[in-house]
């Protein structure tokens, strides 16, 4: 009889471990969620973010786009920069298209999560033998550059080791728990009120965020990381932002990048 | 007599004792300086919060606000906003519990 238990107990615990995280399943019930919510927004439509929802804004973000975009100029110089560091001796950058296709990734020999900024970042060191910033500036121009060159292409971001697994589960829980004086998560605003205005802004869905970044905020009058966004966000929330680059932002990143897998990256990168 | 012997010299001891410290010996220093312990109290939460990564934005400003009234002199003030950041720590410290297990509502 106490075989029979502990064997029973044995196998649900490796069901259970097994079933823990379902990138797919999660995913659907997500865009799910999108659809429940703005059912006459294309699954296509969301790499335009808040410009999927609200028409006056879409044509500002059109005009804007059909003359010169306020970050041209600093695409250019991340190209530039590309080349004048020697980027693309790195393996993981020579191809830049392929690079932006490929993050963020598990790196099971280090068990921890590599986003593009991170390999950037390194590249940058090996070559230069300096550092490089996390949110904004060179870093930003570069990551943008690198991420135009796989314009069109689909996100798909892959989740298949027990490791990759323990970091998806650790992002989406950053990203679904509530922190801050606000006792508020990036899911009270980005994916249960998408759409729903904040003061004066309408809070973008979270599903697509990850197709446009780095990107060019007016507010900022640049272009800066995803990571430096995450910071903003926490800021507002009233909760003490953490590091870019540290594994909670990179966990959470790989979560946020993986909800919207199937999505085209776009160069459309501006954003209120 | 034994009495008023034991008397005078206990209160000698005490005396003599006194004298040994100095004049700006801070005579409330110690646990019941309130204070010390609502600092204490902030900074140790604030530690646990900051360690994971669940600190909230303003409760560094007000313990170092608190430090400077306190070192001001305006013990009253510096006192209530160390109980402010504690309790603002203390808030912190629930949603760390309910963090772990966060996941979607649909």
């Amino acid at each position: 009889m106490k075989k029979l238990i502990t064997a029973v107990v044995s196998l649900g615990l490796i069901v259970g471990a097994a079933s823990a995280t379902d990138v797919d399943a999660d995913r659907k019930a997500f865009v799910g969620h999108f659809k429940s919510i703005k059912p006459n927004v294309d699954f296509a439509d969301y790499t335009n973010g808040v410009y999927a929802f609200d028409e006056g804004s879409r044509e500002q973000f059109e005009e804007i786009l059909d003359g010169i975009p306020p970050y041209e100029e600093a695409l250019e110089k991340g190209g530039a920069e590309f080349e004048k560091f020697g980027l693309a001796k790195c393996d993981a950058l020579k191809d830049p298209a392929a690079a932006r296709l490929a993050h963020p990734y598990y790196d099971e020999k280090a068990g921890t999560v590599v986003t593009l900024e991170g390999t950037i970042q390194k590249c940058y060191n090996e070559q230069t033998g300096k550092k490089m910033g996390t949110m904004k500036g060179k870093i930003a121009r570069i990551s943008s550059w690198i991420s135009d060159q796989a314009a069109g292409e689909k996100i798909n971001v892959k989740v298949e080791s027990e490791g990759a697994k323990a970091a998806y589960e650790e992002g989406k829980a950053f990203f679904y728990a509530k922190r801050g004086q606000f006792n508020m998560s990036c899911a009270d605003c980005h994916v249960y009120n998408a759409g729903k205005k904040a003061r004066a802004d309408i809070l973008s869905p979270a599903l697509g965020h990850t197709t446009h970044v780095p990107m060019y905020r007016a507010k900022w009058a640049g272009l800066g990381t995803l990571h430096r966004r995450y910071g903003g966000c926490l800021k507002n929330m009233r909760a003490k932002p953490i590091k870019a680059q540290k594994e909670v932002y990179r966990n959470m990143e790989f979560y946020h990048q993986a909800m919207s897998n199937g999505l085209e990256i776009t160069d459309a990168r501006y954003r209120k | 007599m034994k009495k008023v012997l034991i008397t005078a010299l206990s209160v000698f001891a005490l005396t003599a004792q006194a004298d040994f410290l100095g004049s700006s010996h801070n005579w409330n220093d110690g646990s019941s300086d309130p204070f010390k312990a609502a600092i204490t109290a902030a900074e140790a939460g604030y530690a646990a919060n900051f360690k994971a990564n669940m600190a909230w934005r303003d409760t560094e400003k007000m313990i170092k606000e608190a430090k400077k009234l306190n070192a001001a002199g305006k013990t009253a003030a510096a006192v209530a906003l160390a109980n402010k950041a504690h309790v603002q720590t203390v808030n912190a410290t629930a949603q760390t519990a309910l963090a772990k297990n966060a996941g979607p509502l649909f």
